[in-house]
């Protein structure tokens, strides 16, 4: 009888124990990764979402998000991509659709975290109707819009110390190329091309703020009157601009290249034609705002110092 | 309206018509540089070479190209209000549209991406041709004869079938839905002087046969039978109009898309000016059609410049008046 | 019949067959040249078939030969300047003037691809002349009245200088004045261009005033052909109409069958 009492005592002594630990993490409502990280609450563009434990199966219906996830380290916890989720090759692609989000579909995966970029119709609230957490992440407007994000996935997933390492790395490497780059006097002129029929982006938009950073002169911004950033140019805009660098970012979707652009009726009169300076680029890369934007710029720097050596 | 007179003033506005199409566009090229373009035409000029590409290169390539499409849409349409003895038949009527759309979504959907500004149009104008061949035979054979209606019949039975095929290809491949629907509502905004080369052999031809079985057109109206009796052969002659209309309208359809109501608004307002005889509303249809979808072109590339609106959505505003135009003048005819 | 005298239209054994149903069968008849010939007969004999056959517009056995020669070997216009019809119902281009309609008629001598010439011209003039229409001639058909309209489809089928002339009901909708002035009309040119006519009446006492030679026919078979006296027989008329009829036949004041004062006569 005796050493049953020990043994209760004991049993009583660990459990107090644990609970007052329990209690200790509980107070901690945001917080860096050291010790306990969870729950957390975060304020995100669909509001606060708390998050009780370390979620061990995300799914992600944004190609960005997936990109950010996989880069700080949340591989094994995502167990569902969407279709359009082409990167890295080894994301577990399913034929989930992040444009025409199918609920039941989402749910039959029992996830415990969504993260989503486009909010067409109430998806938020019907997950959440569902008791499935979900976190909005739109599409970003500035540079340090797509680093916010990344440290938000970070805490929300239990990894933001890789996170945050991540996104420092980002920030170094942008640096590190804006300096390298001579910028001329006046400023090189580009055209960046989203389709066959001359869409192009404004530099109010993520990608036109990109090549600002090089300090390159966008075509577009002329043209978009009270638009939302995506004017349609045309040809004979193109032509008279003449910029000194094209960039098409429909080589995948609308099969455009420097051979087909050096086609077009009047566009061998191109200063960027003429110089080849026509810069195939990833569709994917050139529409995501993922941790890739740094390749992206890479690749708009060398561009332009390519020009830069051409003229000396 | 005498007819000599009404001839001169077609040629009159056609002419006016490409000067303004060469002069206007979204980008402001003054008068004196195109004429000092055009004096030296080709040669070393005070013009930039951008400027010197843009004229020779766009906007000379594209008045064409809207001229050819104009008088293919228009000679057609006159042609086949004549052989259908309908005021609302269009070059469209016999399947030639929905062979054409489902040409295009198919080379958008399963070619070579990179090889679309010739597969698309070559498919769109096998298509059309296939359509309208389809509607043919449907027509003669299931239906009965060469007349008016057993053709129009098989028309909209092939319309509908490949359009219902089409639409299902759209579906099961979503990403093709822009290209192919910006394709249908027709532009001349990548107009080169390779669409010329394309569509002028066929619209040439074609419209030249129209144009000289213009009077046989009006022993047409007096209705099979007694056109018959008059010494003509009805069966050829409906036969030949829808051969050359459907060349003409393939051609316009590869080169432009899908641009409607040309091949109705045209004949029938020159019908308004010239009487209904075809001896001058065919020749004026040519004239007057192919200034109508230049100058309709002007608009569409300046109204909200750079960005341009499908050539499709002008004609289908000015097109629907028309419709009722139509159809209150022609309400005692249509039995 | 002269057998002598040169045959206009000839048919031997005529059968025709219209959507499953015999319209014409064993037709044969002669018709010379200068005679106008009266096809009459109760509603759905196929008089309209029957003259539409003799224009070569619909499928046929047996043969029909036109001014000696077989219809088949006539070309299309060459058959068309043989032989003029003059529908029941035609179809009237609201929107075309006179001119242009009666100008229709010299299809034939144009050919696919000429223009009218001045023959042409002058063949229309004369026929709008003939046939009192020349103050009309940039009217719109629509803005004529019946029997306007009426004489325009005559000046387009005179237009046609065809020496046979196939008139299907040519008082249709005609008052009784404008009736007895198509027909005289009809007499009048046939004496002075020599023409053969061929015409289907229903109005039987019309038809014996105006034409020298009848054909009755009645379900798709020539029962009685022959002089006015041998076809527009009381008897023979009451029994292929159904209506007792009686002649009324009073020389060079007039001839005329009317329904005799018993009425009908049901079968």
């Amino acid at each position: 009888m005796g050493r049953r009492l020990v043994l209760l005592v004991v049993s009583v002594a660990v459990v107090a124990a644990a609970c007052a630990s329990d209690g200790e993490a509980g107070r901690e409502s945001t917080g860096p990764s050291t010790g306990a990280a969870f729950p957390v609450t975060l304020t995100t563009s669909n509001g606060d979402i708390t998050i009780d434990e370390r979620p061990e199966r995300i799914i992600s219906l944004s190609p960005t998000a997936t990109e950010m996830l996989f880069a700080i380290g949340a591989d094994d916890q995502v167990i569902a991509v969407d279709d359009q989720s082409n990167f890295p090759p080894h994301a577990p692609t399913t034929e989930l659709s992040g444009f025409e989000p199918n609920v039941e579909a989402i749910a039959s995966y029992e996830p415990d975290l969504v993260v989503y970029s486009t909010e067409p119709g109430d998806l938020g609230s019907t997950l959440g109707g569902l008791g499935i957490t979900t976190m909005l992440l739109p599409a970003a407007t500035l540079l340090d819009d797509a680093y916010e994000q990344l440290e938000q996935l970070g805490r929300a997933t239990g990894n933001a110390q890789a996170a945050t390492a991540v996104v420092d790395d980002m920030r170094t490497e942008v640096d590190s190329i804006v300096s390298s780059v001579e910028m001329p006097q006046p400023p090189l002129t580009f055209y960046h091309e989203l389709d066959d029929t001359y869409y192009s982006v404004t530099s109010q938009t993520f990608i036109g703020q990109l090549y600002a950073l090089v300090g390159l002169d966008n075509i577009a911004d002329a043209a978009d009157d009270g638009g939302g950033g995506y004017p349609q140019l045309s040809a004979e805009y193109v032509i008279r601009a003449d910029p000194d660098l094209i960039f098409l970012a429909d080589t995948k979707c609308c099969g455009q290249s420097p051979a087909t652009v050096a086609e077009r009726p009047g566009w061998n009169s191109i200063t960027a034609v003429r110089g080849r300076d026509v810069v195939p680029l990833d569709d994917d890369v050139a529409s995501r705002w993922g941790p890739r934007i740094v390749e992206y710029l890479r690749t708009i720097a060398d561009a332009v110092s390519d020009v830069e050596a051409e003229a000396a | 309206m005498r007819r000599a007179s009404s001839v001169a003033i077609g040629a009159s506005v056609l002419v006016a018509s490409i000067v303004v199409g060469i002069l206007v566009g979204p980008v402001h090229i003054s008068p004196s540089d195109v004429l000092r373009w055009a004096v030296s035409f080709g040669g070393a000029t005070s013009v930039s070479d951008q400027d010197a590409a843009i004229l020779a290169n766009l906007r000379l390539p594209r008045v064409v190209v809207a001229a050819l499409v104009g008088a293919s849409l228009s000679a057609s349409g006159a042609a086949y209000q004549a052989v259908f003895r309908n005021p609302l038949a269009d070059p469209y009527l016999l399947g030639a549209a929905a062979g054409a759309g489902l040409g295009a979504t198919i080379s958008v959907a399963f070619g070579p991406s990179d090889a679309f500004a010739v597969t698309v149009p070559l498919a769109a104008f096998t298509g059309a041709i296939g359509g309208v061949g389809l509607a043919y035979s449907l027509g003669r054979s299931a239906l009965g004869g060469r007349s008016a209606t057993s053709l129009v019949l098989g028309g909209i039975a092939v319309a509908s079938f490949l359009t219902a095929v089409q639409t299902f290809i759209q579906q099961q491949r979503s990403e093709t839905l822009r290209q192919v629907y910006s394709w249908i509502l027709g532009r001349l905004g990548t107009a080169g002087w390779d669409d010329v080369r394309i569509a002028l052999p066929s619209v040439l031809l074609a419209v030249a046969t129209l144009w000289t079985v213009r009077r046989l057109l009006d022993v047409i109206e007096v209705g099979d039978l007694e056109a018959e009796s008059l010494g003509l052969n009805v069966g050829r002659l409906r036969t030949i109009v829808v051969v050359a209309a459907s060349l003409a309208t393939a051609a316009a359809v590869s080169v432009a898309g899908l641009i409607g109501f040309v091949g109705i608004i045209v004949p029938h307002t020159v019908r308004l000016l010239s009487g209904t005889s075809y001896r001058h509303v065919l020749p004026l249809s040519v004239l007057f059609g192919a200034s109508f979808v230049i100058l309709v072109d002007v608009l569409a590339r300046t109204v909200v410049a750079p960005a341009e609106i499908p050539i499709g959505v002008i004609t289908a505003f000015v097109g629907a008046p028309f419709f009722l135009l139509a159809l209150r003048r022609s309400a005692g005819r249509l039995t | 019949m002269t057998a002598g005298a040169a045959s206009a239209l000839r048919l031997h054994e005529l059968a025709v067959r219209l959507g499953g149903r015999d319209v014409l069968r064993d037709v044969s008849l002669d018709v010379p040249m200068g005679s106008w010939t009266c096809v009459v007969g109760p509603n759905g004999a196929g008089k309209t078939t029957l003259l539409h056959a003799c224009a070569g517009l619909v499928d046929r056995d047996g043969s029909v030969e036109l001014f000696g020669r077989r219809i088949e070997e006539h070309r299309r216009r060459e058959r068309a300047r043989s032989v003029a019809l003059v529908p029941q119902h035609p179809v009237i281009p609201e929107a075309m003037t006179v001119r242009r309609y009666v100008l229709l008629g010299r299809t034939p001598h144009v050919g696919p691809l000429g223009a009218e010439g001045r023959a042409d011209v002058a063949a229309m003039d004369s026929a709008l002349e003939r046939l009192d229409l020349a103050w009309a001639a940039d009217r719109r058909l629509d803005t004529l009245s019946g029997g306007e309209l009426q004489r325009a489809v005559l000046a387009r089928a005179l237009a046609q200088e065809s020496p046979l002339l196939l008139l299907d009901e040519p008082t249709t909708g005609l008052d009784l004045g404008h009736q007895v002035r198509v027909l005289e009309l009809v007499d009048e040119l046939r004496r002075q261009e020599r023409l053969t006519v061929v015409s289907a009446m229903h109005d039987l006492t019309l038809a014996g005033r105006f034409s020298d030679r009848f054909v009755l026919l009645s379900g798709g078979r020539v029962v009685a052909t022959g002089t006015r006296n041998e076809v527009l027989d009381a008897a023979v008329i009451s029994e292929h109409f159904g209506a007792s009829v009686q002649v009324i036949d009073e020389g060079d004041l007039g001839w005329a069958i009317v329904p005799s004062s018993r009425g009908s006569d049901h079968r």
